[in-house]
């Protein structure tokens, strides 16, 4: 067990201290940000991202990367805007959103397991034919859900917790029940890990990419949601930078590039980091040009700090 | 042959070197020493210290107490840079050529020769390289890509790396441990000839015939601390001395199997086409029987038992198990149909090097043995706790990454999988390769077990006394078919040489 423990230790007791730490010295300077409302408002925030953080994290896990999920997100959310609009259909919208999301996601899948170019080009073009498509439904235009989501962004359990709220967790629960406690789950992670050898075990390694990118693909959807719900509208271009978010809060979390490595919990812990970072910056009214520069700036020490184990090994 | 003058003082000594990691001596007061022009051999199972020593050679590590003379010369420590100027230079185990670049390219990588304006004098280097060629008597030209040489050709590159600094001192790791006998020859002539240009050669390999037929002094430690250095004049030392010294008891350089009963045929191959063109490929295996695969590298041994077991797709022919005729598309198939597949190349095809012993063993058996669609990991040990102590791996735990482990280990990690789904055919390709005697017999045991239980086994291997001792009967394969089969008493190291070169058979 000594092992587990001291890896333990590297990543995610890391990152839970590093966040105690900004939590406690904001709070010293302005006591309104660890009130309740304003750590509801954290992770409202985050909502979004952290569904996509999830899918990005068991792509990467698996050996892949998706650099297309925010566009996914999008058109996902057009489909559902232009169905509401044109049959006012919410749950034939959903499913629609939905299915598309999912078939984009394997799409992806087929693409990469088939021709066994690298995924990071391969969902670079994707992207753009995702974001085309969005264009063209929406016309460029906003588009709205008219209220259809208002369920969701806007009711709170007990007048606190927001409906999203639970969502995120669900969904956060749903991804590490996959990769921890499902057979697929490790499995996944042992194609991550070594992908000749997971072939040589006997792993149907095409069927498990085009069914990891198909998940990976939902959890857009219900992003698309969530990211709709607080609007209450959608637009083609709403997606940009949210994959480069996603990519990051994975990365800090302590996932890697290389697969097989990382896990569902420190991908989370990734995210309220950066979660609580740009909060902490709003509230101490940080303007937004130097924000982006901290942001930055906090990303790079945190993946140079969580690597420095490695560092540490070469020697 | 040059003499090497043992009265002058030594390029090289190493003073009672001493190397500690967190509390434990890797090295306990070392002392060696290297002659110009000597070839000195180091030989010691894995883990006794060699690595380790070179690393103090080569200025990776810092001992903790002892000095290095060179050429008279004492040093406490040596640093990478001072370690090159000083003239010592190592040609690595593991490849780090670059393959998108030519043989001249990556002699000179990282040691450009350049002009006054900065820019590389490519033809000074060819012709340079071109020289060293011709003088060590190697067939090659520099022009060609390394992607496109064979494996030994590749070895030969590196050593030309090595030489073109000019070193004093050259370290060869395990410079064989991947070739045939007869690219092994090249290598061990090569090695020589650079010796007799007065260079010293510290030389690092498990192959106690090469080391006996090259060493000037052999030197064995064992435990990080020197058992003996011999004198190897005339070569003769007597390799059941060293491999005595190496494991601190007497070992039997050849396996003694226990006879099995041979039952009925288990495995039957018919006409087995790999690609239209390439011969038919028809043989048995019985229950209770091991069959030797014997071959040169590159005869296409692994290619069979790849499209046997479904890693490779094949063009035809017919595969019984048990009588019954079995379609096997890929590995999938064939686990299912009772073939385990111990892959040559632990680390790239066998092992997920940064996962856990636990999760390494228990990847194929997830399928079947373990039940249910929701898993905890952490209730897996007991299924794998026996198999590991059984196998004698050596690991802090269950939960160490597979990188960790020492090559013997590896392969046992490796093995473990497929013993943990007990399946009834079991393919060992290259199965001791590059690991130390100790893991070696537990593999021998191991697959005599298996024979006992009726399974079957084929083995494909380059290493003659485990072909000789634990085959039953040897099919020898030449360019992609089976050549001739050996049984009994005609299983010889002569034999199977002959007929893997295609020396006509009945010349006599």
């Amino acid at each position: 067990m000594k092992n587990k423990l001291t890896f333990l230790k590297d990543q995610r007791i890391l990152l839970s201290f590093v966040i105690v730490a900004i939590v406690a010295i904001v709070a010293m300077i302005n006591p309104r940000f660890i009130a309740v409302k304003n750590l509801i408002t954290i992770f409202q925030q985050i909502s979004v991202i952290g569904i996509l953080t999830m899918a990005m994290s068991m792509l990467l896990i698996s050996g892949g990367i998706d650099l297309s999920i925010g566009n996914i997100m999008v058109l996902s959310g057009v489909v559902m805007a232009q169905i509401i609009s044109t049959s006012g259909n919410v749950a034939l919208a959903v499913l629609a959103g939905m299915i598309t999301a999912i078939l984009c996601g394997v799409l992806n899948g087929v693409v990469i397991a088939k021709s066994k170019c690298i995924p990071l080009i391969i969902t670079l073009g994707t992207s753009q034919m995702f974001y085309g498509l969005a264009l063209t439904i929406s016309g460029g235009r906003i588009m709205s859900f008219g209220g259809a989501f208002n369920a969701i962004g806007k009711t709170k359990l007990f007048n606190v917790f927001p409906v999203m709220l639970f969502v995120l967790m669900a969904m956060v629960l749903v991804s590490y029940v996959i990769m921890n406690r499902t057979k697929f789950g490790r499995r996944i992670v042992a194609l991550g890990g070594n992908e000749k050898n997971a072939f040589l075990s006997g792993i149907p390694v095409v069927k498990y990419k085009v069914i990891i990118y198909g998940i990976a693909g939902f959890f857009c959807s219900v992003a698309a949601i969530i990211f709709s719900a607080r609007i209450d509208s959608i637009t083609a271009n709403a997606g940009t930078g949210y994959e480069t978010n996603a990519l990051t809060a994975a990365i800090i979390g302590g996932v890697t590039f290389d697969g097989g490595k990382g896990t569902i919990s420190g991908a989370f812990l990734g995210c309220i980091l950066m979660g609580v970072i740009s909060n902490a910056m709003n509230i101490l009214q940080v303007e937004t040009y130097i924000q982006t520069i901290i942001t930055g700036a906090i990303i790079v020490c945190a993946v140079v700090l969580s690597n420095l184990n490695n560092m540490k090994k070469n020697k | 042959m040059v003499e090497i003058d043992y009265n002058n003082n030594p390029i090289l000594r190493m003073n009672q070197i001493k190397k500690e990691f967190s509390g434990v001596y890797a090295l306990s007061g070392i002392t060696f020493d290297l002659y110009r022009g000597e070839i000195h051999c180091l030989v010691g199972e894995n883990g006794a210290g060699k690595s380790t020593l070179m690393k103090v050679l080569s200025g990776a590590y810092r001992p903790a107490s002892g000095s290095i003379e060179v050429e008279g010369k004492s040093y406490e420590t040596l640093t990478p840079n001072l370690s090159k100027e000083l003239g010592i230079n190592i040609v690595y185990q593991e490849n780090d050529l670059v393959a998108s670049m030519n043989v001249v390219e990556n002699i000179y990588v990282g040691n450009e020769k350049v002009n006054r304006f900065g820019f590389v004098k490519f033809k000074e280097m060819l012709e340079e390289t071109q020289r060293q060629i011709e003088e060590l008597g190697i067939q090659m030209n520099p022009l060609t890509k390394i992607e496109n040489l064979s494996v030994s050709d590749q070895q030969f590159v590196k050593i030309l790396k090595a030489l073109s600094v000019e070193p004093k001192v050259l370290i060869m790791d395990e410079p064989t441990s991947m070739f045939n006998v007869e690219d092994a020859a090249k290598v061990l002539k090569l090695t020589k000839t650079i010796s007799e240009k007065g260079i010293g050669i510290i030389y690092i390999s498990h192959f106690l015939n090469e080391i006996q037929q090259i060493a000037d002094r052999v030197t064995v430690i064992r435990d990080g601390a020197v058992v003996n250095t011999y004198q190897n004049k005339n070569r003769d030392i007597p390799i059941a001395t060293i491999t005595t010294d190496m494991v601190g008891r007497p070992v039997d350089t050849f396996y003694q199997k226990e006879k099995q009963p041979i039952g009925e045929v288990l495995l039957e191959v018919k006409d087995l086409q790999l690609k239209k063109d390439s011969p038919k490929i028809s043989f048995q295996v019985r229950k209770g029987e091991i069959v030797g695969f014997a071959g040169m590298v590159g005869a296409g041994r692994t290619e069979i038992v790849r499209a046997l077991t479904g890693a490779d797709s094949k063009y035809g022919g017919e595969i019984r198990i048990n009588g019954r005729k079995v379609e096997i598309r890929n590995p999938g198939d064939g686990i299912r149909e009772g073939f385990a597949h111990i892959t040559e190349d632990r680390q790239k095809l066998g092992l997920m090097l940064h996962n856990s012993v636990l999760e390494n063993v228990t990847i194929i058996g997830l399928r079947d043995k373990i039940k249910g669609f929701f898993i905890q990991i952490k209730k897996f040990p007991p299924y794998v706790e026996k198999l590991i102590t059984d196998l004698r791996v050596k690991t802090p735990s269950l939960w160490t990454e597979a990188v960790y482990l020492s090559g013997g280990n590896q392969q046992k990690v490796v093995l473990a999988k497929w013993l943990f789904i007990e399946q009834e055919i079991y393919i060992f390709d290259e199965p001791t390769r590059g690991i130390d005697i100790n893991a070696k017999a537990e593999f021998y045991k191991q697959m005599s077990g298996l024979t006992k239980q009726g399974k079957c086994i084929i083995m494909v291997s380059s290493d003659m006394p485990e072909l000789i001792s634990m085959s039953d009967r040897v099919l020898v394969i030449r360019d992609g078919g089976i050549d001739g089969e050996l049984a009994g008493e005609a299983i010889t190291e002569q034999n199977i040489i002959k007929q893997a070169l295609g020396v006509k058979k009945y010349e006599e």
